[in-house]
């Protein structure tokens, strides 16, 4: 009994002491970056002496240290490469959170790499990015459809060959796609204008999903998403890669080939190109062809870059070309063609599968360069500087008499100047930011000579912004805020018959933004972001008037347009641990005076027939919805995704749903690796299979009613060999495997044609 | 260092270019080269030797502004006689630019049709037959036939301009095909003409 309570008072007195003296069951969480770009550091090596232990960082940066005891200790940090942190610290708190940021070692070792100068994304909205094996897989593809693998992004769609990236219900001008860093500046007002990029050039897809407009400017409002091309090599080295694609439905094939190089006698000096074609014919439903799909397209990039530590330079240039043609049948004269093609579902002519293409086709090429500089003012503020110049022509041609037949209808011609200067700091303290000005000044013109008068005036743009932005970094947490204003000035001029149309409209608009991500442990992180965007009216919304040809419809614009201006707040939840993944976004978006083309419900009578008049419109809308993505490791052979989306748009001020807004859909599949080390997917067998609700939220008025729902199943195999000692990877897909004939409310042609059927894909890459 | 002022100074004056070659042009008036403003329909009769007797009669539709929103065109009654035979030829014309569409026609007979219905050949008011000139179907020259006894006066004509069809598809050698659609290509005309028989 005594011998007891001894022990207890010992117990008692001892943990007593150890209170009072020193408390040993803190933790230290940090994370490490490069000072440079606020990338995180892998594999860096964290020391503390006075409590010898220690710990490597993941790949997100992050590390934590565990039962430390309280008072002053050593931190040491080393990493290849840069220089080494030894500083003191105090811990106090339960929980200490910190940040580290390392300097490059300004002495160039021989055996060290000059740091490339990536461009890393600094934001707290929720991203997702396609590389590596799955943008493999989507070789081949245009963007949008690359694309629809990111939760929240689907596409909008004008049959098979044109298809525009929708990020959370929102496309064309109220997203922005930045090619290698420049924003692509076509017409990208038309629902049927793809973007003027291959996306073969990339080695890396990213969407943001966040209103990103004090980062990029105005229009950035669901989104946006960056095409970045691979860093240019430093050092003496060399990578060639090889892609060839083929397909069954319309006969399609990819080439594309790049190389990249760096020089051994000048370190830091790196060049690449890259090119790649496509040619397709009539793509194939289920049970006939669509006449006249054929596409033919070509793409060209290259760039020459020097880096040193104290500047980076980077010149880059690309050309996109392609010709599209156009479904026939889906070109009709009037109301009465337009309701006879609905009603019979599918297209009157019966075609044969043909690479020819004919009218109604687009024609259009698209250049774009850049020149980009930066200067190290000294190790923590950096000097941007940016400027691009693009050159893009579109011409679409229709079926007409005579001579006119060889005349484009549509013949544009946009010049677009961007340039950008922006100072950076980046602290060793907590704090990074940034502030800047951006100009972007826009010619389009209309080529005379149509016959036609033109669907949008001649106008210049001036758009000028300043911004600042900046980031509070402490260990786990970051908190980001900015600031934006934009002014902008259109003037428009183009003859109607013979009198002259003249007008200049000014928009001004600030926008600002609030976010933070929060590491919670090693495996969850959560970001929340709100933030404004605005979109100034297009000049389509502005002028049009009159007839839209093949397409039986009347536009009327609407010069008093004001811009529409949207808060969205996103969300997200990201989980990794050891055998899963987990992404869950959520997000709102608010957007008063949302533009919108509406159906008047009047008809207009020529006597070319009847058409249905729509007008530009303006009403609040309210968006929202929720992104779901995940992985699961059931073994080391069998591996299991699932993703999906669901979106909500409304018309809160006539209790109305918007035309053209994605339905509920998901994607999931398992995947299974055959024959030994299965964790390198050297064999794999995939099969997976894309569920697509009926839209039931449709508007008050439409032309035929939302297609049903359908299920499609997919089914590939890859195969990855050595050869040469490199590597190889074959894959065989084999999309809409039952060959099911469905229509996808998304897609424009939904009203003339089912989609396309089954395919089989083979493709071969080969990286040397 | 000069180098590098020199390099600084070329880039400034490929900016200085780059943002003045970046004006809009002038914008140029068009030439509505495809608008059809007016469509004549000519009515002569035939005795019965099919030789042309009498006067011309002439029935005209206009939309003088072409396709222009709130503009709705004029379209002329057409009145012929009970019991007797016409040659019809259809003139179309572009009067903003004055041009003679019929030629356009004439020479793309091949891609072009016109083709005839309403209530006067639903109520065998009026048969009507291709007779252009080597006996091909477009319906430039048609001959037309009015029904003796008719029930009522009043009646209507529509007249469709197809383009771009598949002239061998099944039925389109018809006049009156009114599944017109199914041949594909996109429709020029559609006017409906009221009809005064007397």
């Amino acid at each position: 009994m005594i011998q007891k309570a001894i022990l207890l008072c010992l117990v008692l007195i001892l943990s007593l002491g150890t209170l009072s003296a020193q408390k040993c069951d803190l933790v230290l969480r940090g994370r490490v970056l490069h000072l440079e770009n606020n990338q995180p550091i892998e594999a860096a090596y964290i020391w503390l002496s006075e409590s010898a232990t220690g710990v490597v960082t993941d790949a997100n940066g992050n590390f934590m240290l565990k039962n430390l005891c309280q008072g002053q200790q050593t931190i040491q940090i080393t990493f290849i490469g840069h220089k080494e942190i030894k500083q003191s610290i105090g811990l106090n708190s339960a929980i200490n959170n910190l940040t580290f940021k390392m300097e490059e070692e300004s002495v160039a070792l021989g055996t060290v790499d000059v740091h490339g100068h990536r461009e890393a994304v600094q934001t707290t909205t929720a991203v997702s990015t396609l590389y590596g094996e799955a943008l493999l897989q989507s070789r081949g593809e245009s963007l949008g459809e690359s694309l629809k693998r990111v939760a929240g992004v689907s596409t909008f769609s004008t049959g098979n060959t044109i298809s525009k990236p929708v990020i959370h219900g929102l496309h064309s001008n109220r997203i922005l796609i930045l090619n290698n860093g420049i924003r692509l500046e076509g017409q990208q007002w038309g629902a049927e204008h793809a973007p003027e990029i291959d996306p073969f050039l990339a080695d890396e897809l990213t969407v943001i999903k966040g209103a990103e407009t004090v980062r990029y400017g105005p229009e950035a409002m669901g989104g946006v998403i960056l095409v970045n091309p691979p860093a240019l090599p430093t050092s003496k080295k060399y990578a060639t890669e090889l892609n060839l694609v083929g397909n069954s439905n319309g006969g399609a094939g990819n080439v594309a080939v790049s190389h990249a190089g760096g020089s051994g006698k000048y370190p830091g000096l790196g060049y690449r190109i890259q090119g790649a074609t496509r040619r397709a014919g009539n793509i194939q439903t289920p049970t006939y062809n669509q006449g006249n799909t054929g596409m033919s397209e070509a793409s060209l990039s290259g760039a020459l870059g020097y880096s040193s530590p104290k500047i980076g330079t980077e010149a880059y240039y690309s050309f996109f070309t392609t010709e599209l043609g156009i479904l026939r049948d889906a070109h009709t004269g009037n109301l009465s063609d337009l309701l006879a093609i609905i009603e019979n579902g599918a297209p009157f002519a019966q075609a044969d599968f043909t690479y020819t293409i004919n009218n109604p086709k687009q024609v259009v090429t698209h250049h774009l360069a850049k020149l980009k500089a930066h200067y190290h003012l000294n190790p923590s503020w950096k000097l941007n500087f940016q400027y691009g110049f693009q050159q893009n022509n579109r011409q679409e041609f229709d079926r007409r008499r005579g001579e006119l037949n060889t005349r484009p209808s549509l013949d544009l011609e946009l010049f677009t100047n961007t340039a950008e200067l922006i100072l950076e700091h980046n602290l060793k303290s907590q704090w990074t930011g940034s502030m800047g000005i951006h100009l972007i000044q826009q010619a389009n013109s209309n080529v005379p000579g149509t016959g036609v008068t033109p669907l949008i005036p001649n106008y210049d743009l001036l758009n000028g912004g300043v911004f600042v932005m900046e980031k509070y970094l402490k260990g786990a947490l970051e908190l980001e805020a900015g600031l934006r204003y934009d002014y902008r000035t259109v003037s428009a001029a183009r003859y109607v018959g013979k009198n002259l149309q003249e007008a200049t409209m000014t928009y001004q608009n600030g926008s600002l933004f609030f976010g933070g991500r929060y590491q919670i442990n090693s495996n969850w992180s959560f970001t929340s972001n709100l933030g404004t965007a605005w979109r100034p009216p297009n000049v389509n919304e502005l002028f049009s008037q009159g007839l839209h040809h093949g397409a039986a419809a009347v536009e009327l614009g609407d010069a008093n347009l004001d811009s529409e201006k949207s808060l969205k707040w996103v969300n997200e939840l990201e989980y990794e641990g050891k055998r899963s993944t987990l992404e869950l976004a959520a997000y709102a978006n608010q957007i008063r005076d949302y533009i919108y083309l509406n159906p008047t419900g009047e008809t207009f009578v020529s006597l070319r027939g009847t058409f249905n008049v729509y007008e530009y419109l303006q009403a609040n809308a309210f968006f929202y919805g929720l992104d779901i993505s995940g992985t699961y490791s059931f073994t080391e052979q069998l591996n299991g995704y699932a993703k999906g989306s669901i979106i909500r748009a409304k018309n809160t001020q006539s209790d109305t749903f918007f035309p053209f807004i994605p339905s509920d859909r998901m994607d999931w599949g398992l995947s299974y690796s055959l024959g030994e080390n299965p964790d390198q997917g050297k064999n794999r067998i995939t099969i997976s299979n894309v569920l697509v609700a009926k839209q039931h939220r449709e508007p008050e008025f439409d032309l035929a009613p939302a297609p049903p729902a359908y299920a499609l199943i997919n089914l590939g195999y890859s195969k990855k060999l050595k050869l040469f000692k490199n590597t190889l990877s074959l894959s065989l897909q084999v999309n809409n495997l039952l060959n099911s004939e469905f229509k996808e409310y998304m897609n424009r042609f939904r009203y003339f044609t089912a989609d396309m059927g089954r395919n089989f894909q083979l493709k071969f890459n080969y990286q040397f | 260092m000069k180098t590098l002022k020199k390099a600084s100074l070329y880039f400034l004056a490929l900016l200085a270019f780059g943002f003045a070659s970046c004006e809009s042009e002038d914008p140029e008036k068009e030439n509505e080269g495809e608008v059809i403003t007016d469509v004549t329909l000519k009515f002569q009769e035939l005795n019965g030797s099919n030789a042309l007797v009498g006067e011309i009669l002439s029935f005209k539709a206009s939309d003088p502004q072409g396709i222009e929103v709130g503009k709705t065109p004029t379209v002329q009654s057409i009145s012929l006689t009970k019991g007797k035979n016409y040659q019809m030829t259809i003139e179309v014309t572009n009067s903003i630019e004055g041009e003679d569409i019929t030629q356009e026609i004439l020479e793309e007979a091949e891609e072009h049709q016109f083709f005839f219905l309403g209530q006067v050949f639903d109520s065998s008011f009026f048969s009507i037959q291709y007779a252009d000139a080597g006996g091909i179907a477009l319906g430039v020259k048609t001959n037309v036939t009015v029904s003796a006894s008719t029930g009522t006066n009043n009646s209507s004509m529509r007249v469709v301009l197809r383009h771009d069809l598949d002239k061998n598809f099944p039925g389109v050698s018809n006049p009156n095909f009114a599944n017109f659609v199914q041949a594909g290509g996109e429709t020029d005309l559609d006017i409906t003409f009221p009809v005064i028989l007397n």
